[in-house]
């Protein structure tokens, strides 16, 4: 074949690749959470190993493939934990925090950095209610006990799978520290 | 104006770039010619463009070019509408060899979009607006929360080259975060050909469509996926004429505004015709509109 690209073609094409600077939807800092979770205490930064073991007991129980990191996590004076974690957005990743009380009990999560053009609903203070009080025994699964919101499915199922798997974190490794 | 090739693309690409710059992103199509069940979501708006090149018959020139600019709406968030406005532009040239076609000659000009009433020793071409589309997805199970997402798909055509009802069962299932999809489309279409004959020459497909893609780094996917294709000579899957096999590659890049995907399919050796359309073949491949080697390239950018 004679192909001969159009000059029109060659600049949509060029256009197309460039760089499209996708504006971050920042929600809230880790300065910012810890003064909603833990509002004047003082939070010691307490990385942990994350054994191939500890993975994969935290994979099973929330069935989610994209490894933890066990270095941003921070233990309150009072025996409470804050814990940053990251899912698989639709397009890129969501990273979300989860406070817990010292009992092991949910004090709440926030969305820390979200990019997607839809499914922004998940930062909404109505769906991260849900999680409030919830503990490792709980299911914290998406459409039992937490409910999903419609158009934002991916967000809500990675972003439950998330807290069921900080709270299985905390269960395993962190309740005895 | 009459529609040339240029301004077919030049019209596509445009579009594309000036929405680019213009709307913030949405749900996509990773695929080149299979469709998932990622559906816009309620009250949301997305504007797509494609632009597919069939290309190389058995020998000379063919190139077949259509350009789909369609809007799709999310009803609910289960059933998403669209409606599309299509145009062509067809190249043909000396593109058979098959005897049954030629007669006494090595090559000639055939295929489809070419009229019967065409001087087959000739080359062919023309342009312009094809017609449009409407269609409807109904999502049963969303992928994202059941093993397998099922739904169902409904297109009407009305075209100046031919009319068509096409249905498609749709199957999807995603593994590993939900960052590999495999994805399979059941199509049926019933297709009545205008530009052949007495204008009204019945006509029907049994397509199986398969394909797997995987997002192997934040915002990029890349895949495979295949075509086996049956064509019919009669309404509602009579007779076989046609049986070919395609597959090839396909690539995907999603940001926040908008997204794009190309993917290529090649017509694999080992097709056939039978039940009277045999001269809609040669060297083991099927041509009518059919050709060695499809490009497509998609573009989306939601408008709300």
């Amino acid at each position: 074949m004679n192909w001969q690209p159009h000059p029109f073609a060659v600049l949509g094409l060029a256009m197309m690749s460039a760089p499209v600077i996708a504006h971050a939807k920042i929600y809230v800092s880790i300065e910012q959470v810890q003064n909603i979770f833990f509002p004047k205490q003082s939070l010691t930064k307490t990385p942990i190993v994350i054994t191939e073991d500890l993975q994969e007991k935290m994979r099973v129980a929330s069935s989610i493939r994209h490894p933890f990191q066990g270095n941003h996590i921070w233990k309150t004076t009072n025996g409470g934990w804050l814990i940053v974690d990251e899912v698989v957005g639709k397009h890129e990743m969501i990273t979300y925090a989860v406070g817990i009380a010292p009992n092991g009990s949910i004090l709440g999560i926030e969305i820390l950095e979200y990019v997607e053009s839809y499914g922004y609903e998940v930062a909404e203070a109505q769906w991260r209610a849900q999680f409030i009080g919830k503990s490792a025994k709980d299911p914290i699964k998406l459409n039992q006990d937490i409910q999903n919101i419609g158009g934002a499915t991916l967000s809500c199922k990675h972003i439950t799978d998330g807290v069921k798997r900080v709270s299985v974190l905390y269960d395993l490794a962190l309740k005895e520290k | 104006m009459k529609l040339t090739i240029k301004r077919l693309i030049a019209f596509s690409f445009i579009l594309a770039t000036a929405l680019h710059f213009s709307f913030a992103h949405a749900g996509e199509g990773v695929f080149g010619w299979i469709y998932t069940l990622d559906l816009q979501p309620k009250g949301k708006l997305e504007f797509e463009q494609r632009l597919q090149l069939n290309q190389q018959q058995a020998s000379g020139t063919y190139e077949a070019w259509t350009a789909r600019s369609e809007l799709e709406y999310g009803l609910t968030n289960d059933l998403q509408i669209a409606g599309y406005i299509n145009s062509y532009y067809t190249n043909a040239n000396q593109n058979y060899t098959n005897p049954e076609a030629c007669g006494d000659e090595p090559t000639c000009t055939g295929g489809y979009a070419v009229p019967s009433s065409h001087d087959p020793a000739t080359p062919y071409r023309k342009s312009g607006i094809e017609g449009g589309s409407l269609e409807a997805i109904y999502r049963l199970t969303n992928p994202v929360t059941s093993p397998v997402g099922v739904g169902f798909y409904l297109e009407p055509t009305w075209g100046r080259n031919k009319d068509e009802l096409e249905a498609r069962l749709l199957l999807q299932s995603n593994f590993i975060d939900d960052r590999l999809i495999l994805a399979g489309n059941v199509v049926v279409a019933n297709e009545r050909l205008k530009f052949i004959e007495n204008g009204n020459v019945p006509e029907s497909m049994l397509d199986f469509l398969v394909g797997a893609s995987y997002r192997f780094a934040p915002k990029w996917s890349a895949g495979v996926e295949a075509r086996f294709h049956n064509d019919y000579s009669e309404l509602n899957l009579r007779n076989q004429v046609q049986r070919a096999s395609f597959v090839g590659p396909n690539m995907h890049y999603a940001a926040k505004d908008w997204w794009v995907t190309g993917a290529w399919r090649y017509q694999l050796a080992g097709g056939n015709c039978m039940g009277g359309g045999e001269a809609e073949c040669s060297d083991a491949r099927v041509w009518d509109s059919h050709t060695v080697n499809e490009f497509i390239v998609k573009v989306g950018f939601p408008l709300n």
